[in-house]
């Protein structure tokens, strides 16, 4: 007997193949049967009503490293019809760690992926150091499957303590890394992530970024004794330094029979040639027997702000992020504070702001309703005042609590987009799912897959959109038995309805440790989500299911 | 599968100084004609990292000037 059968199905099965309408049984956690009929009486029945059964969807570049620990359905990434995430990007990971070197690393997630301080101290109790202590801590409540990367950065930590971020590996340390990183994908670890751009909390580039290729060679050689997966982040701003990459990445896949990927790629209206030239090296590398995978996102960049929060906006500001990080009475004190005030304005430019900050939209709900929706330019001009001076004391005026929007910061030609996401080797992915919680929501990218790329451009069939993000997403990365509906494969199934998938409205949300903000959306057109065969997810709300499992590997 | 040619570039040995690497890669040229170009094809080094020109082990170093 099954444990369920899904009847009145649109079977999407994760291959590419067409969609039949027909049944998907399960039993024990797997997917028994999948067909026009399937034989055989079952505990429960679903009526899918004619809508979309697909493989749960995989999400893979996120940082729900830190919120999986109290938060094991990774919300609301699970609602969205995600049930394997991989997180661990970026260089960046909660093992292997060191009590004594916490405080490093949370340093590190604060300024790369805006977390708020408190989901460190009291969210959790910290007991483990190494990777095995971590999974035992992750694998008391997960909701969602997870197949955690391991942070170059922290290895290097782990390894050459305060050094990690001044100098060059000796031979010897790099042996030991070797070991590290060997340990840690004994002990379920799926690959490892590098980061040549990112900075810490000071501005200082992160561990791995002192890195001799040397010792990324060294690493790459561990992993192709297990044969997995280097993720790393390049200088994506610049195409050359991209490519650059590219080939460093083909000659470690080459080299170690090794899978590498690469987030982001943005399309940009100035230098629309810079992402065709980068997909097309890819492609030139892969028909040379290399696995240098593009991770491309579906959305637009959008970054809203107030100046209650450090923001990724100011990343190119130094001056406004180290105003930002000041406690909060500080903060509004160096606001005030005239030569602070001066060299914020001569660091925001000669035109007052007006190139960074004119087409800022005051956000409805956040910003005073005589703001909503007006751009600071046309604040700045009601008030006599350059952009940067306005958007001071507009926010000094209402407790700083005023927030605006930089709408379509780039990547916002659906029409050159979709192409470039129905290439073969373009993986979708890069949503940063977990990060960057108080400038965007990247939830929804996966309905906005669907909505913008498939019912809106016609870009992607609806087979060709499922397939990115289930089973070519899982052949990338080698996960065992994930993103089919096939016969013996996880029971991870998500249901939904092709005419309505899609993302809601981005709000803030206070439900981060301590009232913490971030930005959310809502699913749209999501009506059941399964994991490992339970259901974990209606539009009633979360179940009491903790199926989520760490992932094995292919 | 020839590859298309690319802007050729370099990596940091350990510790090397600017003088070093441009020495290394454009020997040709005397040291301060050679260190000027350096600086001039890398901005993300010498232009827009802080500090400016900290040259990190993972660096790519281009010893050319783009190709379009």
């Amino acid at each position: 007997m099954f444990d369920l059968v899904i009847r009145n199905a649109r079977v999407v099965d994760g291959t590419g193949a067409p969609a039949f309408l027909g049944e998907v049984a399960v039993k024990a956690g797997r997917i028994a049967a999948v067909g026009p009929k399937v034989a055989g009486p079952a505990r429960a029945e679903l009526d899918a009503g004619g809508k979309a059964v697909a493989p749960g969807f995989i999400d893979p570049h996120t940082h729900f490293d830190v919120q999986l620990l109290w938060d094991g359905a990774a919300r609301p990434c699970l609602e969205h019809g995600v049930t394997s995430i991989i997180p661990g990007n970026c260089s960046l990971s909660m093992a292997p760690l060191r009590a004594g070197d916490r405080k490093a690393v949370i340093g590190m997630f604060q300024q790369i992926e805006e977390l708020p301080p408190e989901a460190f101290t009291i969210a959790f109790d910290w007991t483990w150091e190494d990777w095995e202590g971590y999974r035992r801590a992750l694998e008391k409540g997960l909701a969602i499957n997870v197949a955690p990367l391991v942070g170059h950065s922290v290895i290097r930590l782990w390894v050459m303590g305060p050094d990690a971020n001044q100098r060059a590996a000796r031979p010897d340390e790099i042996a030991a890394m070797q070991d590290v990183l060997r340990q840690c994908l004994a002990a379920g670890a799926i690959g490892l992530s590098t980061s040549f751009v990112d900075v810490d909390e000071t501005a200082r580039p992160v561990p791995s970024r002192f890195a001799q290729f040397a010792e990324l060679d060294g690493l790459c050689a561990v992993l192709g004794e297990f044969g997995r997966m280097l993720q790393i982040v390049p200088e994506f701003y610049d195409a050359d330094i991209t490519i650059a990459r590219i080939d460093q990445l083909a000659e470690l896949s080459l080299k170690h029979g090794i899978p590498t990927t690469f987030s982001p790629v943005f399309d940009n209206r100035q230098t629309p040639q810079s992402v065709d030239r980068i997909l097309d090296r890819a492609e030139e590398q892969f028909a040379r027997g290399a696995r240098v995978w593009p991770q491309m996102q579906t959305r637009p960049i959008d970054i809203s702000f107030s100046l209650l929060r450090p923001s990724l906006f100011f990343a190119r500001l130094p001056s406004w992020v180290r105003v930002l990080r000041l406690p909060v009475e500080e903060r509004i004190a160096a606001l005030k504070d005239p030569e602070t005030r001066a060299r914020l304005l001569r660091d925001a430019g000669e035109d007052g702001g007006e190139r960074i900050m004119g087409r800022l939209v005051a956000r409805a709900g956040e910003a005073p309703t005589d703001l909503a929706g007006k751009t600071l330019k046309e604040i700045a001009d009601a008030r006599g005042q350059g952009c940067a001076l306005a958007l001071i004391e507009v926010s000094l005026e209402h407790g700083l609590d005023v927030a605006f929007l930089a709408a379509n910061g780039g990547h916002d030609n659906s029409d050159r987009i979709g192409p470039l996401l129905a290439r073969p080797h373009v993986h979708v992915g890069a949503g940063d799912g977990g990060a960057h919680l108080a400038s965007f929501s990247t939830y929804g990218d996966t309905g906005y897959l669907f909505s913008e790329f498939v019912r809106g451009t016609g870009a992607l069939s609806l087979e060709q959109a499922v397939a990115k993000i289930t089973g070519e997403t899982a052949d990338i990365w080698g996960l065992k038995d994930r993103g089919r509906l096939a016969p013996g494969q996880a029971a991870d199934i998500v249901v939904f309805d092709p005419d309505r998938i899609g993302r809601g409205e981005e709000r803030p949300v206070f439900d981060m440790p301590g009232e913490g903000m971030r930005y959310t959306r809502d699913s749209v057109g999501v009506e059941a989500v399964l994991v490992n065969g339970e259901l974990a997810w209606t539009p009633a709300g979360y179940t009491q299911a903790k199926a989520g499992r760490i992932c094995e590997m292919a | 599968m020839t590859l298309t040619v690319q802007r050729r570039f370099v990596t940091p040995e350990p510790d090397e100084t600017l003088e070093a690497l441009a020495a290394r890669a454009l020997p040709d040229l005397p040291l301060e004609a050679a260190m000027d170009r350096i600086r001039g094809w890398n901005l993300h080094i010498f232009a827009m990292r802080k500090p400016r020109g900290l040259l990190l082990g993972g660096d790519v170093v281009f010893v050319e000037p783009p190709r379009s």
